[in-house]
C-alpha cells in the first residue's frame, strides 16, 4: 500500500492520555486535514507522526514502520514545518533551506549540488529573489514558505505542518495552501493541522475532527462538516453553506 | 592576518628585533625570539584560537550570542584546582597547578552535564542554568581557600585567575597543544551540525540528527579546547566572549564560515592584547587585564551594532 497508516496510536504525558487509540489512512498525494479545539492534541499527534515523541501502536509510510527508523532515515521519509521558529542568528535563506539536505549528506557540508537542490525548490515556490536576505527579515508568509522549502529539500514521502496558516493574513494563506496543492500532484502525502473548517473544505482531501484525544468524525468534508460535529466539538452553533462541493462553515453569534 | 600579527608580534618588545636576526644562532636574538617570544606567541594564539571557536560554537548550539565557555563552570572548577593545588604544594609549584586545573575542569564540566539532565533529557536551558549552579559552587570554594590559606599564597591565586601569559614555556605549550587541537578539530568536523543544532531541538531532530548526542559531543570538544588551554594560562576573560562577535561582524553568523575564521580571529586578538600587555607600560600588565579592559568597550560597540542590524 503507498501512503500512510496509522493503528491505533496512543500518547500519554506522564499517565494521562492525550491521543487515545487513533487509526487512520491517507492514500499517497492526499492532503489530510486535522481540525480540533486547542488543546484537542493536534501538535502531539504531529509530533508522534515525525517521532519527535514516542507513541505507542503503529505507524506505516508505503508499508515501512518508521518507529524502528533512526532520526536519519525518518527525515528521508518525513518532512515537519513547524508552527514557531524562533529566530535567534540572522542566517541567510538559502542556507536554512539547504540544512534540508542533511539527511543525505552523512557528515560533510552540503556541496554544490546540494545547493542547486535547493535552488531549485527555491524557484518552484517563487522564492528565489529571498535566496541571499538573512532570514531573520523574512515576513510571516515568507519564513513560512522557507520552512516548507526547506521540508520540501528533504524530498519527504509525507509533509507534516503545524498549523501552516496560522498568523498569515489571507493572501498568504490562499498562497501556502495552494502551493500545498501542487506539492501533492507531485506525490508528497500532506497532514496538516488547521483552524479554519472553510479553508479545511477547500483543500484537503479528508479531514479528521478531533477532540481531546480522540477521532470524532473521520472522512470527506461533506461527512465530517456538519453541525452536529461542529456543535460538539467547539461548542459554537453554526450555518454551514455548500458552492461547487466546497463547505462554508460560519458561527451564529446573537 | 594572524601569520603577519605573529611575526610582528616576535619583533616588538623591550627589544626590538629585526625579524632576519633571529637566524644567526648564537645571538641574544635568538634566545629571546625561541625560548621567550616564540612559546609565549604560540601559547596565546591556542588560546585565542580555542576560546574563539568555543565560544562561537557554544553560542551557536545554545542559541544564545552572551555564552561564553565559562558559563558552563570550566572557569571556575580551572581556578579552582589551581588554588587547591597552590594551597597544597605552595606557589613554587606551578607544575601541579596545571594539571589540578585541567582535572578539576573536567570534573566542573561532568557535573554540570549530570545537573542538566532532567527526566533522561539535557535541555539548552537546564544546561546553562546547571553551569551557573556549578560556576558559583566552584567559585565559593575557591573564596574559601583563598580565606584559610597564607596572605602570599592568596596573591598568586588571584594573579592565576586573572590570566597571564609572562610565565608560558615551551613545556607549557607541549602540554596544552594536543587537547586544544583535538578539541578545535572536532569543533571543525562538527560545523554543520552546529548550524542544524541551533536550528532548536525539534527542527534539528527532524532534519535527521542525534540532537543530545550531538550536541553533548560539542559542549565536550568546546569543554576539553578551553580547559586545555586555561589550565595553563588562567582565566582570561572576554575572548571567548568578543572573539564570536568580531568573527560574526565581519563574515556572518553562518557556522560553516563563522567556526574556522573565529579560530583565526580569537588568534589574532590575543596577539594584540599580549603585545600591548607587553609594550604599553615599564611593567608588564597581565593580558587578562587588558582582553577585559578593551573587550568591553568593543563588544558594546558590536552590540549596538547588531541590536541595529537584528532589529
Amino acid at each position: 500500500m503507498s501512503g500512510v497508516k496509522v493503528k491505533e496510536l496512543t500518547f500519554r504525558y506522564d499517565k494521562e492520555v492525550v491521543l487515545d487509540h487513533l487509526s487512520f489512512e491517507v492514500n499517497k498525494g492526499e492532503i489530510l486535514a486535522i481540525l480540533g479545539p486547542n488543546g484537542s492534541g493536534k501538535t502531539t499527534l504531529l509530533k508522534c507522526l515525525n517521532m519527535l515523541l514516542k507513541p505507542k501502536g503503529s505507524f506505516f509510510i508505503d508499508s515501512f514502520d518508521i518507529s524502528k527508523f533512526n532520526e536519519k532515515e525518518i527525515a528521508k521519509f518525513v518532512g515537519y514545518v513547524p508552527q514557531i521558529h524562533s529566530l535567534v542568528f540572522p542566517y541567510k535563506v538559502i542556507d536554512v533551506v539547504v540544512s534540508g539536505r542533511t539527511p543525505y549528506l552523512g557528515f560533510s557540508t552540503p556541496t554544490k549540488k546540494d545547493y542547486d537542490h535547493a535552488y531549485n525548490v527555491l524557484n518552484k515556490l517563487g522564492l528565489t529573489h529571498l535566496a541571499d536576505k538573512p532570514y531573520t527579515q523574512l515576513s510571516g508568509g515568507q519564513l513560512r514558505l522557507v520552512l516548507i522549502a526547506r521540508a520540501l529539500v528533504q524530498q519527504p514521502k509525507i509533509l507534516l505542518l503545524d498549523e501552516p496558516t496560522s498568523h498569515l493574513d489571507l493572501k498568504n494563506r490562499v498562497l501556502v495552501l495552494k502551493i500545498l496543492r501542487e506539492i501533492t500532484s507531485e506525490g508528497t502525502t500532506i497532514i496538516m493541522s488547521e483552524h479554519d473548517p472553510s479553508l479545511v473544505s477547500i483543500f484537503s482531501d479528508k479531514i479528521l475532527l478531533m477532540c481531546n484525544g480522540k477521532i470524532v468524525s473521520y472522512g470527506k468534508a461533506k461527512d465530517v462538516l456538519n453541525r452536529e460535529n461542529i456543535a460538539k466539538v467547539y461548542e459554537v452553533n453554526v450555518e454551514i453553506f455548500e458552492r461547487n462541493g466546497n463547505r462554508y462553515v460560519f458561527p451564529i453569534v446573537i | 592576518m594572524p601569520i603577519l600579527l605573529f611575526i610582528i608580534y616576535l619583533s616588538i618588545g623591550k627589544y626590538y628585533i629585526s625579524p632576519l636576526s633571529i637566524f644567526n644562532e648564537n645571538s641574544i636574538e635568538h634566545t629571546i625570539v625561541f625560548n621567550i617570544r616564540l612559546p609565549r606567541a604560540i601559547e596565546a594564539m591556542l588560546f585565542g584560537a580555542c576560546m574563539g571557536i568555543s565560544g562561537a560554537s557554544l553560542q551557536t548550539i545554545l542559541r544564545n550570542p552572551l555564552v561564553s565557555p565559562y558559563i558552563l563552570g570550566i572557569s571556575s572548577g580551572a581556578a579552582f584546582g589551581a588554588a587547591l593545588s597552590i594551597a597544597f604544594f605552595g606557589t613554587g609549584y606551578f607544575f601541579f597547578a596545571q594539571p589540578s586545573a585541567i582535572i578539576w575542569s573536567l570534573i566542573a564540566i561532568f557535573l554540570t552535564f549530570s545537573l542538566s539532565r532532567f527526566r533522561g533529557q539535557y535541555s539548552s536551558i537546564s544546561l546553562v542554568l546547571a553551569g551557573i549552579i556549578v560556576s558559583a559552587l566552584f567559585s565559593g570554594l575557591l573564596a574559601l581557600i583563598q580565606i584559610l590559606i597564607e596572605p602570599e599564597k592568596t596573591h598568586t591565586i588571584v594573579a592565576w585567575t586573572i590570566g597571564r601569559l609572562h610565565t608560558v614555556t615551551w613545556k607549557d605549550v607541549a602540554t596544552s597543544t594536543p587537547l586544544a587541537i583535538l578539541g578545535i578539530f572536532g569543533l571543525f568536523i562538527f560545523r554543520w551540525r552546529i548550524f542544524l543544532l541551533s536550528m532548536g531541538d525539534e527542527e534539528a531532530k527532524s532534519l535527521g540528527i542525534d540532537v543530545e548526542k550531538e550536541r553533548i559531543l560539542v559542549v565536550f570538544f568546546a569543554s576539553i579546547a578551553t580547559a586545555s588551554v586555561v589550565s595553563v594560562v588562567g582565566i582570561i576573560g572576554w575572548v571567548c566572549l568578543i572573539s564570536p562577535h568580531i568573527t560574526r561582524f565581519i563574515v556572518g553568523s553562518a557556522p560553516q564560515i563563522l567556526l574556522p575564521v573565529s579560530i583565526s580571529v580569537g588568534a589574532s586578538f590575543m596577539l594584540i592584547a599580549d603585545l600591548i600587555s607587553r609594550t604599553i607600560w615599564t611593567f608588564e600588565i597581565p593580558v587578562g587585564i587588558i582582553t577585559t579592559l578593551v573587550g568591553a568597550p568593543l563588544f558594546l560597540y558590536l552590540m549596538r551594532r547588531a541590536m541595529y542590524e537584528w532589529s
